[in-house]
This record gives C-alpha cells, sequence and structure tokens, in this order.
C-alpha cells in the first residue's frame, strides 16, 4: 500500500525479501500438507488401504514389472470370471503411470524402494503439489496473500485429507492437484492472453483426463464460464485464447485415452464444450466485423446474418436435440444424470445408489469436511464480486457448481474443497488485510501524537510513520546485502526528499486510505478472534487427519477397557486363501472385496469393485439371495470353488455382507425377478431374528454367515444388529466351511463336490465329508474358533 | 380434496345402489356382487379411492362374509386435515392410480378413506386414535383391530414407501408411480413457442446490456444463496423428502426440530444451521468491505464489536451443535509432558 510512494530501490528489496519469504512459506505448506497426512503411517502401517488402491496397485505393480506396452494391452483374466477386464482400456492410467514413472525415476537414481512404499506416499505428495497450485490459482484471482492462505487451508482441508492419506492411492488423490492446476492454467491465459499457457493447459487437461472421470467437470465448468463471460459483454481476445485451443487440443488429447476415446466426441458431458466453440467463434466473428465496419454497415450486414443464422441455428438445433433424444439416456452416463437430476439414481440405478459416498450431504458432513471454511465462503464469494475480473468469476463459478455438486454427492465434496479454501483464503486474507492496515495506519498515530493533533497533522504522520517504518525495515534486512547503497547520511536526505513526496503526491490516496481503516482496538479483537478461528480450523483438521480418515479400512483397531484390539482378519483370510488354495481357484464375494482378493490372495473373482457388469453382480447377489442349492447351482455353473463372506456380528463390524445383503436382494431382483425383496422383510423391516421371514432364513448370506455361530456365546447374539439370530442351530447341504478368521470377521466355504447330489448316495459321502470337516469344525468345541 | 364434489353423487348412488340391492334380493349379497359393487365405486372416483362411511364399512367390511374376495386399503383421514394429512391423502391417491393403471383388469384391491367426523364409530372399530393411520384390511381379517397397520417410517417416504407396504401386504406390484407432470405438454409447447418469438429481443437486450443479467449485484445474491440452500442440505431434504420438523412421539404438542445422527437432519434443522453458516461471511463481508468505508468512528466500532459477538455466537453455536449431533469430540495433540 504504502510501498506505491517509495522509490525504486526498497520497494524491490523489499519485493524479494517477500518473494523469499513466500517460497519459504511455501515449502512449508508443502511440508505440512505431506506430514498431516502421515498419521496412518504412523498410527497403523505403511499399507494400501480400503477397496480401490489395491486395483490401483496391482496396476502399477503390473506397470512396474512387464513394462507400458504390455499394460496397455493387458487383458485381465482374473477378474469378472468368465468375462475377464481388459485393463489397460478401462483404466484412468494417469496415477498408475505417475506413480511407476516416480517409481523409476527413483530406481534409476538408486533410491531402491518397493513399489508399494512409492504408492502410499504418491498421494501426500500430490497433495502438497495441489497446495502449491491452489497457491497459482489463487494468486492470479486476487494476490499473493489471498494464494499463500489459500494454500494453507488445502494443504489440511479434511474433505481432501480423507482421500489423500498416505496409502489412499486412488485417483483423486493426483486429480484434484490436476484439477486445480488446469484452472490455474486456464485463469493463467486468461489473464495474459498467451498461446504458451493455453498449449499448457492442454496438456494439463490431458493428465486431468487421464486421471479421473471427473474430468467433465473442467470440460463443462469452463464452456459455462466462457458463456457468462459472452453473455456479460466481457468477450476479449484473450478469452478466445483461452477457451478455443483447450477445446481443439484437450478434445484430440482427451481421445488419446483408451478409456475415453471417442465419448470426448461422441456423449452429451462433452457437447457443451462444443456449442460454446461454435458460439465463441461467432462472437469473435462479430467482434471482427465490427471492427472493420462502419456501424451503418454493421447494422445491416447484423440484420442480415442474424436472420440466416439464427434460421441455420435452429435447424442445427433441432436435428441434434433429436439425435440426443433418440438413445434412451439421453447421451448422458447414469452417473451424470445422477448429478443432473438428483432423485434419478435412487430411481434407476441401485447400483450407484448403493454406495454411501453417493449419499446426499446433511449439514454436519460440511462441519466436518470443510469445518470453519463453511463460515468463510460467503466472505470470499463477496469478495470476489468487488471488483468482479474474468478470473474471480471463474472461482465463483467452480465454486456454485461445486457446492451443488457436492449437496447431491456426498463424495463430491472433494471437488467443492479446494473452491471453498481459495474463496476462505480470500476472505481471510481481505480481513487480515483490513485489520492489520488498520492497526498499521493507527497505532503509531496513537503512540506519538496526543489525540487532539489536527486532522491533516495525523495524515502526515501516518505517512511519514509509515514510509520510515518500512524503510527501517528494509534497512535492517539490506544492510548485509547491498554495499554500494549510498550513505547513511545521504539515504536520510532521500528520505527527506521522500517524505515531502509523500506528502505531495499521495497525499489524496492517502486520505483516502485513512477513511479506509476500523477503530483500533476493535480491529485488534477481530485479528484475535480470526486466529482463534483458523486455530480452532488447525485442531479440527489435524484432529479428521489422526482419528477419523487414517483408518485403512484393511486393519481395524478398536479401544476397549481392556486396551487396544487390533483386527487383521482380512489379510489373514486372503493369506490363507493365497496359501491353501488352489492357483486357478475361483472364489466367489460380494463385489466390495474383489478387488482385494485379486491383489492380495491372487486369486480369481466373479466380481469386482468396478462395477462394469451390471448382470454379472446381479448373479452373485441372485445367488447369495437364493436358498444353498440354488445358489450352488450358480455358484457351480460359474466354476467357483470358494464363497467369501464378511461377517460382523461377532466383533460388532458394522459394514459387514448381512448389513449389505439388502441391496445383493434390489441388485440381484432388478436382473432376476424371482428375487423379490419384500420376501425379506417383515413389514417393511429388514431383521435376522426370530421374526424374520423364512425366505431370509434360509438364503445362503445368512447361512453362511450364521453357520455356528450360536458356538460361540451360546445365545448366537449379533453385535451388529443387536438381536438373537433367528435359527440357530442348521447344517448345511452344499457347502462346508474350510476356514473362518480369528475374529469370525470373514468366513471362506468351500462348494462341495457335484457327487454328493446323486440319489441313493446321498447318505455316505454326506457323512464322510462331515466328519472329514468335523476333524476342523468340532476339534474346539469350547474354543470361540478352532483355528486359534 | 378432488373427493370434495362428487362425494354427494357418491353418497347418492350408493344409497340407491344399497336400496336397489335389498329390493331386489332380500337375502345377503353375494362376493361377486359386493365386488362388483366396489368396481362401480372406484369408477366414480378419478383416482380410484372409494369414499366409505359406517354404512359402506359395515356392509363390505363387517358383514362380508368370510373370506372376502377382496383386500380392502383404508385411509383415515378428517374433514379439515392439516398440510401433513393432505399430502399423505393425495400421495394415497397417487398410490391407488397408479396401481389402477398398472393392473387394468381383475384387480381384488380397493383403496378406501374414511372421514373422523361422517364415520366415528367406524374409527372405533378400527381402533384408531391418532392420524394419520392407514390400514391393510385383508381378505382374512375377521377383527378390523387386526387389519395391518402402516407403520408411521413407511409415511415418511411417502407413494413409494406407501407402495412397498401394499406390495408386502397384498404381494401384488404397485408398479411404477406415475406423478402428473406440473405443466401439460400443451403448456410446454405455448412455452416453448413463447421463448422462441422472444428469443431475439432477449439477445438484443442482453446484447445492448444493462439488463437484469448485468447487474452484479443479482448475481452476487444468487451466489450467496445456492450456497446457502447447498450448506444447509437442501437436497438432502428432497432427495430423501425429510420433513421440515416431525412431531414428537410421546407428546404431539412438541414438535421436534433437530435430530442426532450425522446422516440424517430435518428441513428446519438444516436451514438453522445453513443461515449459521451463511451469516458469519456475510458478516465478514459486512465489516471488510462496507464497515471499513464509513466515517463515523463510533458506529464503526459499535457495529465491529456487534457483529464479532454474533459471529463468535454462531460459531460457538454449530461447534456445540455438531458435537451434540455426532458425538465427536474434537480434542488437541499436544506432547505429554505439557499435560
Amino acid at each position: 500500500m504504502a510501498a506505491t510512494a517509495e522509490t525504486k530501490g526498497p520497494s524491490t528489496l523489499r519485493n524479494a525479501f517477500g518473494g523469499v519469504l513466500g517460497v519459504f512459506i511455501l515449502l512449508l505448506i508443502g511440508v505440512l500438507a505431506f506430514s498431516i497426512r502421515l498419521f496412518s503411517v504412523i498410527k497403523y502401517e505403511s499399507v494400501i488401504h480400503e477397496f480401490d488402491p489395491y486395483f490401483n496397485y496391482r496396476v502399477t505393480q503390473y506397470l512396474t514389472k512387464n513394462g507400458i506396452y504390455d499394460f496397455w494391452n493387458w487383458f485381465d483374466d482374473r477378474t469378472w470370471y468368465p468375462l475377464g477386464r481388459v485393463i489397460g482400456g478401462t483404466v484412468y492410467p494417469g496415477l498408475t503411470l505417475t506413480a511407476g514413472s516416480m517409481w523409476w525415476l527413483l530406481n534409476s537414481l538408486n533410491i531402491p524402494l518397493s513399489v508399494e512404499t512409492v504408492c502410499v506416499f504418491t498421494a501426500p505428495i500430490f497433495s502438497a503439489n495441489a497446495a502449491w497450485a491452489t497457491f497459482l490459482l489463487t494468486k492470479e484471482v486476487k494476490g499473493t496473500g489471498a494464494g499463500l492462505t489459500a494454500a494453507v487451508l488445502l494443504a489440511m482441508v479434511p474433505s481432501y485429507i480423507s482421500r489423500s492419506v498416505a496409502g489412499s492411492y486412488d485417483n483423486e488423490a493426483v486429480a484434484i492437484f490436476a484439477l486445480v492446476f488446469t484452472f490455474y492454467l486456464y485463469i493463467k491465459t486468461l489473464n495474459t492472453g498467451s498461446l504458451f499457457y493455453a498449449t499448457l493447459n492442454a496438456l494439463s487437461y490431458f493428465y486431468m483426463v487421464c486421471s479421473w472421470g471427473g474430468y467433465t467437470f473442467i470440460i463443462n465448468l469452463i464452456p459455462m464460464h466462457v458463456l457468462l463471460c459472452i453473455l456479460t459483454g466481457r468477450y476479449s481476445s484473450r478469452l478466445y485464447i483461452a477457451y478455443a485451443p483447450l477445446v481443439v487440443l484437450g478434445t484430440l488429447l482427451a481421445s488419446l485415452v483408451p478409456v475415453v476415446g471417442f465419448n470426448a466426441v461422441m456423449t452429451s458431458e462433452h457437447f457443451a464444450s462444443f456449442l460454446v466453440f461454435i458460439i465463441i467463434h461467432v462472437v469473435a466473428f462479430i467482434y471482427y466485423i465490427k471492427g472493420i465496419l462502419s456501424p451503418k454497415m454493421f447494422k445491416v450486414a447484423m440484420t442480415l446474418v442474424v436472420t440466416i443464422g439464427l434460421a441455420v441455428s435452429c435447424a442445427v438445433i433441432a436435428i441434434f436435440i433429436a439425435l440426443v433424444a433418440s438413445s434412451p439416456t439421453k447421451g448422458w452416463s447414469g452417473r451424470s444424470l445422477s448429478l443432473l437430476d438428483p432423485t434419478y439414481a435412487s430411481k434407476y440405478i441401485p447400483i450407484i445408489a448403493s454406495v454411501s459416498e453417493h449419499q446426499p450431504p446433511t449439514w454436519p458432513s460440511y462441519f466436518m469436511d470443510i469445518n470453519v471454511l463453511a463460515f468463510l465462503v460467503p466472505a470470499g464469494i463477496i469478495a470476489c464480486f468487488l471488483p468482479l475480473s474474468d478470473a474471480s468469476s471463474f472461482v465463483v463459478l467452480y465454486l456454485v457448481t461445486s457446492v451443488y455438486f457436492s449437496g447431491v454427492m456426498v463424495r463430491l465434496m472433494l471437488v467443492l474443497a479446494p473452491a471453498a479454501c481459495i474463496m476462505s483464503g480470500i476472505a481471510l486474507s481481505e480481513a487480515f488485510d483490513v485489520f492489520t492496515r488498520s492497526i498499521k495506519l493507527q497505532l503509531p498515530n496513537i503512540l506519538d501524537n496526543p489525540p487532539d493533533a489536527g486532522d491533516m497533522n495525523s495524515v502526515s504522520s501516518i505517512a511519514q510513520n509509515d514510509a520510515s517504518k518500512i524503510d527501517s525495515h528494509a534497512t535492517t534486512k539490506s544492510e548485509t546485502v547491498s554495499k554500494e547503497r549510498p550513505s547513511r547520511k545521504n539515504r536520510k536526505k532521500e528520505k527527506e526528499k521522500e517524505k515531502e513526496n509523500v506528502e505531495k503526491v499521495p497525499s489524496h490516496s492517502e486520505n483516502k486510505k485513512r477513511l479506509l481503516v476500523l477503530p483500533l482496538e476493535a480491529s485488534a479483537v477481530a485479528i484475535l478472534l480470526l486466529i482463534v478461528l483458523g486455530g480452532f480450523y488447525v485442531v479440527h483438521c489435524v484432529w479428521a487427519a489422526a482419528e477419523a480418515y487414517s483408518a485403512p479400512s484393511i486393519v481395524l483397531t478398536s479401544y476397549a477397557h481392556d486396551g487396544l484390539h487390533v483386527f487383521d482378519d482380512f489379510r489373514e483370510a486372503y493369506a490363507w486363501l493365497r496359501h491353501n488354495t488352489d492357483v486357478d481357484d475361483k472364489v466367489a464375494s460380494w463385489w466390495d472385496y474383489g478387488y482385494q482378493t485379486t491383489a492380495m490372495a491372487n486369486r480369481t473373482v466373479i466380481v469386482d469393485n468396478n462395477t462394469w457388469n451390471n448382470t454379472h453382480i446381479a448373479t452373485v447377489g441372485t445367488a447369495m439371495s437364493s436358498p444353498e442349492k440354488a445358489a450352488w447351482e450358480i455358484f457351480n455353473s460359474l466354476d467357483v470353488k470358494y464363497v467369501l463372506v464378511v461377517f460382523g456380528g461377532l466383533v460388532g463390524y458394522p459394514s459387514d455382507d448381512i448389513n449389505k445383503f439388502l441391496w445383493m436382494v434390489r441388485i440381484g431382483g432388478g436382473v432376476f425377478p424371482h428375487i423379490r425383496e419384500p420376501d425379506y422383510l417383515r413389514d417393511g423391516q429388514y431383521r435376522i431374528d426370530a421374526q424374520a421371514t423364512p425366505t431370509m432364513l434360509n438364503c445362503l448370506m445368512y447361512k453362511l454367515s450364521y453357520y455356528r455361530f450360536v458356538e460361540t456365546d451360546g445365545k448366537a447374539f449379533d453385535r451388529v444388529r443387536r438381536t438373537e439370530i433367528g435359527k440357530k442351530y442348521f447344517k448345511l447341504t452344499h457347502f462346508e466351511e474350510v476356514f473362518t478368521t480369528h475374529h469370525w470377521m470373514v468366513r471362506i466355504y468351500k462348494l462341495k463336490p457335484p457327487k454328493n447330489r446323486i440319489r441313493g448316495k446321498l447318505k455316505k459321502p454326506k457323512s464322510s465329508s462331515k466328519s472329514s470337516s468335523s476333524n476342523h469344525k468340532r476339534a474346539g468345541n469350547t474354543q470361540k474358533n478352532p483355528w486359534q | 380434496m378432488e373427493l370434495k364434489i362428487p362425494r354427494v353423487l357418491l353418497l347418492l348412488l350408493l344409497v340407491a345402489v344399497a336400496a336397489l340391492i335389498s329390493l331386489s334380493s332380500a337375502a345377503s349379497p353375494t362376493a361377486d356382487d359386493l365386488v362388483a359393487e366396489l368396481e362401480t365405486l372406484r369408477s366414480q372416483s378419478p383416482s380410484g379411492v372409494i369414499h366409505f362411511d359406517d354404512s359402506s364399512v359395515a356392509r363390505f367390511l363387517t358383514s362380508a362374509p368370510l373370506p372376502r374376495p377382496y383386500s380392502l386399503l383404508v385411509f383415515f383421514g378428517a374433514s379439515k386435515p392439516d398440510h401433513h394429512l393432505r399430502r399423505l391423502r393425495s400421495e394415497f391417491a397417487l398410490v391407488s392410480s397408479s396401481f389402477a393403471a398398472h393392473h387394468a383388469s381383475s384387480r381384488r384391491v380397493f383403496f378406501c378413506d374414511l372421514e373422523y367426523q361422517e364415520s366415528e364409530s367406524s374409527f372405533s372399530l378400527f381402533g384408531v386414535t391418532s392420524l394419520p393411520d392407514i390400514r391393510h384390511v385383508g381378505p382374512q381379517h375377521r377383527s378390523l383391530r387386526d387389519s395391518d397397520r402402516m407403520d408411521q417410517s413407511d409415511f415418511s417416504g411417502l407413494a413409494a414407501s406407501m407402495a412397498q407396504f401394499v406390495e408386502a401386504k397384498t404381494s401384488l406390484p404397485v408398479g411404477p408411480i406415475v406423478r402428473p407432470s406440473l405443466i401439460s405438454p400443451r403448456q410446454i409447447a405455448f412455452l416453448a413457442v413463447a421463448l422462441l418469438i422472444s428469443a431475439p429481443f432477449l439477445i438484443k437486450r442482453i446484447l445492448e446490456g444493462k439488463t437484469m443479467l448485468h447487474d452484479r449485484r443479482l448475481w452476487m445474491g444468487l451466489t450467496v444463496s445456492v450456497y446457502f440452500l447447498g450448506v444447509a442440505g437442501l437436497m438432502h431434504n428432497i432427495i430423501h423428502k425429510i420433513p421440515m420438523y416431525v412431531k414428537d412421539r410421546k407428546d404431539p404438542n412438541r414438535l421436534i426440530f433437530f435430530v442426532k445422527g450425522f446422516g440424517m437432519q430435518l428441513g428446519a434443522e438444516g436451514f438453522a444451521v445453513g443461515f449459521l453458516y451463511t451469516i458469519v461471511g456475510l458478516i465478514v463481508a459486512f465489516a471488510t468491505h462496507v464497515l471499513v468505508r464509513m466515517r463515523n468512528e463510533a458506529v464503526q466500532r459499535g457495529f465491529l464489536l456487534a457483529a464479532m459477538l454474533v459471529v463468535f455466537w454462531a460459531v460457538r453455536k454449530v461447534i456445540y451443535l455438531h458435537n451434540w449431533k455426532t458425538g465427536y469430540t474434537v480434542h488437541t495433540f499436544w506432547p505429554t509432558r505439557w499435560r
């Protein structure tokens, strides 16, 4: 502020110092972003988390082992048996390629890290990158101060932490960086009109397309912004340069990614960009014509063009609508449709609606995930409107759309988080600016002058104090640096002159500035409150990172009165499968556990978390909902040897298969109508106690989950459903238990061989198989678990 | 609502039919007669919901021979329904008409409604003490008190969950719920034509500037309100059809605005917290952009102190509510030797 009044020397020095300090702060922000995500490694271990990351890890392993060409052509026969899956053509390769090349680079530098380690730490590294990208973006919008604040906020925003703790090796980890960076390059191009940045923007967009399906957000948001700019009369050649190369290059590059391919030009998600591409050309043409014609001629030409143009565009739009309307989903994918029409998924796609992260959030989710930023965002919005520039209007648009999307799906809170950070960064920075300015301009005034000093006097003293303060500030820092500076005396003279300058020239502006302050003591309290607010944010983020979002969900822990309990049942079960079954055996489970089974047990699965084939999933769902014999037939027809169920009733693990079972029924019933949901519900209520329906008590899922459960405590009390189960004593006819983990969380059953079913011989082999299996089973009847 | 006018007609018809039948045969009507009668009555009502009174309850339920060849879904209403009851009644009609659309012929499930003021004795026959109440009377139900009651939870999902109840009880699929669209196709066509005609004028206005679209304050207001609605969890309320508040089950005069639990909220609750979220930001913006431009220092001081009080209260309130609702207790991580 006062820097305008200074001569060049100190101000450049001050800028240099500010620059160095800024870089240092940015470095610290990077360290903060990285280290706050290490709680999972410290509290648990360096392990890949959850479900999808295991698949990504497996793909990365394949990439590092076999090279990029094999990866590109990889047909995986270990999932979706007997269909298999073309991995190279159906994954977003960005994350895998990033981690793969990081691993390759480290190895060629003779730093021998394992692939798993690189995968575990990819997300924290990219969070630091995302924080830096946020700094750049916000700097383009509102300057360095806001940029740094936004970067700090993003480094620890809980919503982003939840997706990027060490070990959560998923697309979003890389994609948020790519998203913010693409936005930054767009804004940078818009502000500079440079083709260099435009090209970089297209490349960054390409990286985003490689990384995440959420790239459609970019390719719809940027056209929306361009359209908004045109509509509000802000068209400029910079806008054209920012947009046209992005569409052309970006679309060409996007169609190079196999999983996108011709979707980049054929699906409705991308049509908005082409429509705006046409519009911007029309507008550019109009502006060009306007430039070369006289106003009168222009009017004539305009009416001519408008009449013809309207007719042509009406025809084109009519054809276009007819084309789109002829496809059943209007050319939109299910996920996009459920965003536009929020009630769509719950009506038509149970497989999307079944995932808990696709539910709409409630207000506590906002407080949990963006915390105090939720309070600051409105202030940021208003700051962006005063004054409204191209850049700030883009940020506002980003915020509005992401708020809406996050309202539809809790998962998209992740897209909101950067926008909220940018807005809050702007708000906080402006608030600090006002309050510190109030203190800075008034504090010397109070200290030096008695309050009865005249107005003019105070103004000059402010200016003087200000200038001298900055000057002394600069001197202390620069004394060691510069030797050719004039002597102290000379400088004093200079300063005197300077002061005169200050008094003469900018007294007007100072006068104005004098008015833009708030009362001193109130400002001090306000600053204190803002710091407390920021402190609360830090505490909340650290707490969220440590307690809420760091659990790998593959290893579970719980605190009881007698100390910490660790439940490592999943890895126990997968290790058992790996060591005790044949390499080509097929394992059936609900799709949630498909990725983990292939990655950790290296066994073929029927369905996995890539839910590309609804019928196949419905088949497994039907088998799980059918009585034993029918289920055996379904599984046998799929060559399944083992069935794996997850059961939490003994230890109280709530996300087990019994709780997911209604979705199996729904999805199964969606394809095979003989499975009817009401058959499993008593008066519309899902229950497994004595009131449960006979269909429920006889279905495979119930039997596999509760087989021998009564032997644990004698009462068969389910700790998740908090009730005694309905049917306690039963035998399995077509399956036999082969393994149950320490806490009974995973139970593995083997399909009995078909010869057992031959009539007449039924008795004998049954008893023999029973005796053989009962060797294991009855060995420790008094024990909770024979494998202990 | 739609029953108001034909009710008189219906009653007349009912009496006429009853009289006719009693004239023609003094003996009790056969099962087929009853079904035919019900079908006639149903065809008189636009949504297929038959309006019952004490005499028709006696005729079709209490005195009909067991097993009845039909099952009935009875909606218990009042002549002056409140908003909630009226909404449920229209949802009930929707289920009825969807059922009718799905089963074109030969359906032995009838939807009917009763009004408390008209048929008080029937209410006591069913043992209905509080509204709303929906009962299913199956073919085998001898005593009306034993009829299946629809759970309170089934009302919340409105038509969809009512349909589930019907499906569970009658084991007949209701079929897709057909909601009448808000505007008819003719109106859509009219709107399209109007839009097409006005488009050139609108575009001209926009190109000239100085329209609503160019007013910055409008956009600002829109943005802030979208944000407010977003953080208030409006989409959650729309998708799950959450009411603004619920009545306390133990004490019907008390209203519940806040519920515990992370994954659910009531409408009013969301708006209250959304308001708190938004007001803080607006105050900060007010202080940094409006207050600084004021000349009077005393006014500035007063406003700023008041604003800080409000902000402090709002933030504390949200923190308190969040802890109360979710049960989370955020704590710090100090080094152990500091404790």
